[in-house]
């Protein structure tokens, strides 16, 4: 079990650079997930930490140790791959005993290490099976079963439930974070998919660009996006963003009208804008309620999960918007629908994407 | 289902592959039906498509109208599997070099090893003579193995290199991760996956083999007792006649032990040129 740091890591393919001065320091048993669209360079990053990847420039220090240089079996790391790569022509067994081939290990003891391994990931009437005869999620319990036996210092995942249907890919999300737990492992975990980084990490990477646009707890990024981007990226369904102009600044607030003709004042700080700036207004659809003031929105088309209804509709200049409303919501599809939304619960973003701070936002949990 | 075709266009299917079997196959049959003939019968006018003196005579008589035909026949399958053997060992290293390796001149070097099969062995006999007289070859069974390695190891690195990048990089990559070094990894991860193009490649190349040494072996061996069976066929013409059913029967019996190869390894075969196309 170890610290990760990375240090101003740098990557270039040929003229094109992937990653710009990435510096991330991950705690001890930290479980960390990348997430990102694809092409922001989360992969990548995690490639490098493993040592199949070369930094152009910049450091890897795991457990205290510049890594940089070195082969991946001598830093410590195990990885566990995006199609799980086991290898077809071997049993279960022998997938997991692969690793410990290598090292020429005792039979006795690697035995034993295979059996605990198994005892884990609940694979131990499968040992005698080829790959071909499980099932997806057993297949990927045998890669992480070939990551565990080596005891590493920290586990890396690469996008290692792409592959599996939804309802495989919940079960795994929960088995995945009791393996945390079990294991008490430094763990780096590469996904597109928020709510798998929402649900299983202590801190979220989020990489736009080849950049950290945000490094810092799921509630942290959900109700303090530093980004636009963070912001848009972060929760489900996405973040409304309506475009408005600046009215009118004070010290509590600054008054904003947005596109389609409301008017609000929020409590956001105000020192880095003044009357006239572009700005946009962030609204969670999940904060908003049906009222008797607010928004105006048609409602185009309507989902009902049961839990939430889902109204996606648009609101006077044609901007999209999306609401979710709790229950059986009182709405039809192609009706107009008013909807109050609280002032705190509104983001605010200059032109450039940064947000403005918010003044009265809920505390973090961590 | 892709392959959906109205009768039609089945008979028509059907009718091709019938007229393209008639072409190659007919003189297989021709020999088979020399080779049962009795020699004055192949003379005779009019022709005769089927006599009673039809035997298997031949069969038994060419053995001692050639007395070394054995030897010959041991020659061709041993000069072919010591070509195949050889070439094996330089193929799987540099065709997995030029599926995972970046080196300077990779595509320049794969296009000149391309480049060089165009070229026929007929083409290089007289230099190639040259070569294998200062080595000191010369009519030794090295003369024939020598040059078909050379000659078939361009096809066998095409062929196998393309079979090797279809083998998933991650699998290299999962054993690089847990410590595993290349010869590693080819000997336990990329060679066993790697069996059926194996096998397609090996056949390729003992085929070619087979069917190379017959120029390789005129040229560059004088040797009766080391001749493969395509120059011992000469034999069969003597003096004053040639035995042109005991030449066709032992030619036929030459086949033999390749067909036999060929039946046991036709699953692989079949398996192999298809492998990687579907998803596991």
């Amino acid at each position: 079990m170890a610290t990760l740091s990375l240090n101003a890591i740098t990557k270039s393919f040929g003229a094109a650079k992937v990653l710009h001065d990435i510096s991330l320091a991950i705690k001890d048993k930290e479980f960390v997930v990348f997430v990102g669209p694809s092409g922001c360079g989360k992969s990548t990053l995690l490639r490098i930490i493993a040592g199949l990847e070369e930094a152009t420039s910049g450091s890897v220090v795991i457990g205290g140790e510049d890594v940089s240089a070195a082969p991946p079996v001598e830093r410590g790391i195990s990885m566990v791959f995006q199609s799980y790569a086991l290898y077809p022509h071997l049993s279960v067994y022998e997938n997991i005993a692969f690793p410990l081939r290598v090292q020429k290990m005792g039979k006795a003891e690697m035995d034993a290490r295979i059996q605990r391994a198994a005892d884990i990931l609940q694979l131990k009437d499968k040992l005698q099976l080829k790959p071909g005869q499980l099932s997806g999620g057993q297949r990927q319990r045998v890669a992480i079963g070939r990551s565990i036996v080596r005891n590493p210092k920290v586990f890396l995942f690469d996008e290692p439930l792409s592959n599996l249907d939804a309802a495989l890919r919940g079960d795994m999300r929960v088995e995945l974070s009791q393996l945390h737990r079990n294991l008490d492992a430094t763990m780096v975990y590469v996904t597109h998919d928020q709510i798998e980084a929402m649900t299983m990490a202590d801190r979220i990477v989020v990489l736009n660009g080849g950049r950290v646009e945000q490094f810092g707890t799921p509630m942290e990024l959900y109700h303090h996006p530093k980004t636009k981007f963070v912001a848009s990226f972060i929760g489900q369904p996405n973040m409304n963003l309506i475009p408005g102009t600046v009215l009118g600044v004070d010290p509590t607030g600054v008054k904003i009208s947005m596109n389609g003709g409301h008017e609000m004042v929020l409590p956001v700080d105000s020192s880095t804008v003044s009357a006239g700036d572009k700005v946009e207004v962030g609204i969670r659809p999940e904060h908003v309620d049906i009222g008797t003031e607010g928004l105006e929105i048609s409602v185009n088309v309507l989902e009902r999960l049961g839990g939430v209804s889902i109204t996606y509709g648009t609101i006077g200049d044609g901007t999209r918007f999306c609401a979710s409303l709790p229950g059986d919501a009182a709405v039809k599809e192609g009706e107009p629908l008013t909807l109050s939304v609280a002032p705190e619960a509104c983001h605010v973003f200059d032109g450039s994407g940064d947000v403005l701070r918010r003044n009265s936002a809920p505390e973090i949990i961590d | 289902m892709m392959d959906r075709y109205t009768k039609l266009q089945m008979v028509g299917i059907y009718a091709a592959v019938i007229v393209f079997l008639i072409f190659i196959l007919l003189p297989f049959f021709e020999m088979f039906m020399a080779s049962l003939r009795p020699l004055e019968h192949l003379f005779r006018s009019p022709y005769q498509f089927w006599s009673d003196d039809f035997s298997f005579q031949a069969y038994s008589d060419m053995w001692e109208t050639v007395p070394l035909l054995g030897r010959y026949i041991f020659n061709s399958v041993f000069i072919a599997s010591a070509v195949t053997v050889l070439t094996m060992i330089f193929v799987v290293p540099a065709a997995y070099a030029y599926a995972r390796l970046e080196f300077p001149f990779k595509n320049g070097s794969l296009a000149i090893f391309l480049g060089v099969n165009m070229f026929t062995g007929a083409v290089l006999l007289i230099p190639l003579y040259r070569v294998l007289r200062s080595m000191g070859l010369l009519n030794t069974y090295w003369a024939m193995i020598v040059p078909g390695v050379a000659f078939l190891i361009p096809t066998g690195i095409w062929l196998l290199r393309s079979y090797l990048e279809k083998i998933p990089r991650e699998l290299e990559e999962a054993a690089f991760v847990d410590g595993a070094s290349r010869m590693y990894t080819l000997r336990r991860v990329v060679l066993p996956l790697a069996t059926p193009g194996l096998i397609v490649v090996g056949t390729a190349v003992f085929i070619g083999a087979y069917a190379q040494q017959f120029l390789f072996a005129i040229t560059f061996n004088q040797q009766r007792e080391l001749q493969p069976l395509p120059a011992g066929l000469f034999e069969f013409i003597g003096y004053q006649d040639v035995t042109w059913n005991q030449m066709m029967a032992a030619a036929l019996t030459g086949i033999l032990p390749v067909m036999v190869i060929f039946l046991f390894l036709q699953k692989y075969l079949v398996a192999g040129l298809t492998a990687g196309a579907v998803k596991e």
